[in-house]
C-alpha cells in the first residue's frame, strides 16, 4: 500500500505535458547538408575499414619495391617527352588494373577518368590555338599518374605504406603524423557520424539555425580530437614509445617481386630508348 | 506499437541481425542482453530509422518503416519525435553551446511558443535535478551529468518511446541507481523503454520483459527479465556470463 502511494506521488510528480501523447505534425524542412555529410563520412570510413577485412592478394608485390618505383614511374612520366613511352605505360597499368578485383577497378577508373577529363576540359583552348600534341600528352600522363597512385592505395593496405616509407628514410615524425591520421580519420569519423546521427534524430522540425548545430559538432570535434591526441601520445609514452619507428618484420622477396623489378628496368630503359628517338 | 518481422540487416558482408522477430506494446519496459557485438546496438539503430532492413518488415504504429519512406523528410521526422534514442556515448549527443539550448533545441523546432519551451526546459531540469547546470557547456560536465543532460533534451521531445543504448556505462553506482528510479518512473508514467544494456545487476529492475540475443545475432530467448536472470546455464550458453557466473 505504501509502495502504491510512493508510486502515485512519483507519476504525479511528472509534468503534464510528459504525460500526455505528443500530437505533432513535423513542418518540411531542408536537410541536405545534414544527409549529404552523413553519406560522405560514412563512405570513407567504409574506404578505409574495408582495408581490414580485404583478404591479402595471392600476389602481392614487396611493399617497399611498389612504392619505389611507382614513385619513380611518376617522375619518368612528368619527364618524358615521348607519346609512345606515355601509351606504354597506360597499356601496362590498364594490364595490372585488369587482374584486380572488378569493385576496385571501378573505383580507380572512375577517379582516373574524372582527372584526365577535367585536364582535357582545361587544356580545350590548347587545340583550339593548333597545340593538339600537349594536350592529348598532358591529358594520358593525367590518367597514367593517377592510375599508378589508384593501384598502389587499393593494393596495399595504407598501414603497409607507412612502414615502406621508413625504408626510404622518411623522417619518424613524419610517419607518426601518417599512421595516426588514418587511425584518426576512422576513429573522429565515427564520432562525427554519431553526432550527426544525434543532431539528425533530434531535428524533428524547422531548425532555424543549422549551421549553428553543424558548427556545434565541429567544435566539439575539435575538443575531442585534442582529447584524444593527448591521452594517446600519454598512453604511447607509458608504453615506451619515444618517437622512433623501426621496421621488425623481414620482408624477403618473392618470384613476383623479381618480375616486378625487371618490367621496372625495362619501363627505365624504355624512358631512355624512347627519349633518343 | 513495435513490430518486427524476419529482420536481417548487415554491415558490407557482416550479418548483424539475423532473422529478427519481435513485437513491443505501448507501456512495456523491455530490455535487451547479449555479448558485445551481438547485434543490440544495430538493433536500436533500425528502430530509430537510422538504418532500414535489408530484408524483412519493421512497422511503428502500423506504419511500415523502409528506407524509401524514411527519405521522406517528414515522415522521418515524426518517426524521430515518436522515438527517442538515448546514445551510449553522451559526448556525441550534445552540440549546443549550453545546457538550456541543449534542452530547447527539439521544442524549438516543434514550433511551440517561447514560453511554453521554456517551461519544458524547466521542467526537464527540474526532473533531472540538472536545474544548476542551465548556463553550463556540456561539454565541460561530468560523464554522469553529460547522460542526464542527454536524457532530458531527449525527454523534452515527449517521445512515446524511449530508446537507451547501454545507458548504464560509465556512471557511478550512485548515479546509476538514480537512473534506475527514474526509468521506472518514467515506464510507470506511460512511456515504453528499450533498453540495451550488460548490467545483469540491474536489469530487473528496469524491464520485466527481456529479450537474448547470441553470437549469430539471433534472438534465442524472450522472456520475463527474472526468468531469464534464474536461467544460469542459457547465459553461459551464448556467453554474456563466464563459465563460473552464479547468481
Amino acid at each position: 500500500m505504501g509502495a502504491m502511494k510512493h508510486m502515485k506521488k512519483e507519476t504525479s510528480n511528472m509534468p503534464d505535458w510528459l504525460l500526455e501523447t505528443e500530437n505533432y505534425i513535423p513542418e518540411s524542412d531542408q536537410d541536405t547538408f545534414v544527409n549529404k555529410s552523413i553519406l560522405s563520412l560514412l563512405k570513407v570510413i567504409a574506404r578505409i575499414k574495408s582495408q581490414d577485412q580485404e583478404k591479402q592478394a595471392k600476389l602481392q608485390v614487396n611493399v617497399t619495391l611498389h612504392v619505389a618505383f611507382t614513385f619513380i614511374l611518376l617522375i619518368l612520366l612528368s619527364l618524358s617527352r615521348s607519346f609512345i613511352f606515355v601509351i606504354v605505360i597506360n597499356v601496362y597499368l590498364l594490364l595490372i588494373l585488369s587482374a584486380m578485383d572488378a569493385e576496385k577497378i571501378v573505383k580507380i577508373l572512375k577517379v582516373s577518368i574524372g582527372v584526365s577529363f577535367f585536364t582535357f576540359l582545361v587544356m580545350v583552348p590548347a587545340i583550339f590555338w593548333g597545340n593538339h600534341f600537349s594536350s592529348i600528352m598532358i591529358t594520358s600522363k593525367a590518367f597514367a599518374t593517377v592510375t599508378a597512385v589508384g593501384i598502389l592505395s587499393h593494393s596495399t593496405k595504407w598501414g603497409t605504406i607507412t612502414s615502406a616509407f621508413k625504408r626510404f628514410m622518411v623522417p619518424d615524425i613524419f610517419i607518426l603524423v601518417l599512421d595516426i591520421t588514418i587511425k584518426y580519420i576512422v576513429m573522429l569519423g565515427e564520432f562525427a557520424l554519431n553526432m550527426l546521427y544525434a543532431l539528425k534524430l533530434r531535428s524533428i522540425g524547422r531548425n532555424k539555425s543549422k549551421y549553428t548545430s553543424l558548427s556545434g559538432i565541429a567544435g566539439n570535434m575539435f575538443i575531442k580530437s585534442k582529447e584524444m591526441a593527448e591521452d594517446m601520445y600519454q598512453a604511447m609514452e607509458c608504453r615506451g614509445f619515444t618517437g622512433e619507428y623501426h621496421v621488425y618484420y623481414k620482408s624477403r622477396f618473392q618470384y613476383i617481386d623479381y618480375i616486378y623489378l625487371i618490367v621496372n628496368v625495362a619501363i627505365f630503359i624504355l624512358f631512355f630508348y624512347f627519349q633518343n628517338i | 506499437m513495435i513490430e518486427i518481422k524476419e529482420v536481417y540487416y548487415s554491415y558490407s558482408e557482416e550479418v548483424a541481425l539475423n532473422n529478427i522477430n519481435l513485437a513491443i506494446n505501448k507501456g512495456e519496459a523491455v530490455a535487451l542482453l547479449g555479448p558485445n557485438g551481438s547485434g543490440k546496438s544495430t538493433l536500436l539503430k533500425l528502430m530509430n530509422g537510422i538504418i532500414s532492413p535489408s530484408r524483412g518488415t519493421y512497422k511503428f504504429n502500423n506504419e511500415e518503416i523502409t528506407e524509401k519512406r524514411l527519405r521522406d523528410n517528414r515522415f522521418a521526422k515524426e518517426l524521430h519525435q515518436k522515438i527517442g534514442f538515448i546514445f551510449q556515448n553522451s559526448d556525441t549527443q550534445l552540440f549546443c553551446s549550453n545546457v538550456y539550448d541543449e534542452i530547447a533545441f527539439g521544442p524549438r523546432q516543434m514550433g511551440i511558443s517561447e514560453s511554453e519551451v521554456e517551461k519544458r526546459v524547466e521542467d526537464c531540469l527540474e526532473l533531472l535535478s540538472i536545474d544548476k547546470l542551465k548556463d553550463k557547456t556540456p561539454y565541460h560536465l561530468s560523464g554522469g551529468e553529460k547522460r542526464k543532460v542527454a536524457i532530458a533534451c531527449v525527454l523534452s521531445l515527449n517521445p512515446e518511446v524511449l530508446v537507451l543504448d547501454e545507458p548504464m556505462n560509465g556512471l557511478d553506482p550512485r548515479t546509476q541507481r538514480w537512473l534506475v528510479e527514474f526509468l521506472t518512473r518514467l515506464n510507470k508514467a506511460g512511456k515504453t523503454l528499450i533498453t540495451s544494456t550488460h548490467n545483469l545487476e540491474l536489469v530487473h529492475e528496469i524491464s520485466n520483459r527481456a529479450i537474448l540475443f547470441d553470437e549469430t545475432h539471433s534472438i534465442v530467448a524472450d522472456m520475463p527479465t527474472n526468468k531469464l536472470l534464474e536461467d544460469v546455464e542459457l547465459l553461459k550458453k551464448v556467453n554474456l556470463v563466464d563459465p563460473f557466473y552464479k547468481r
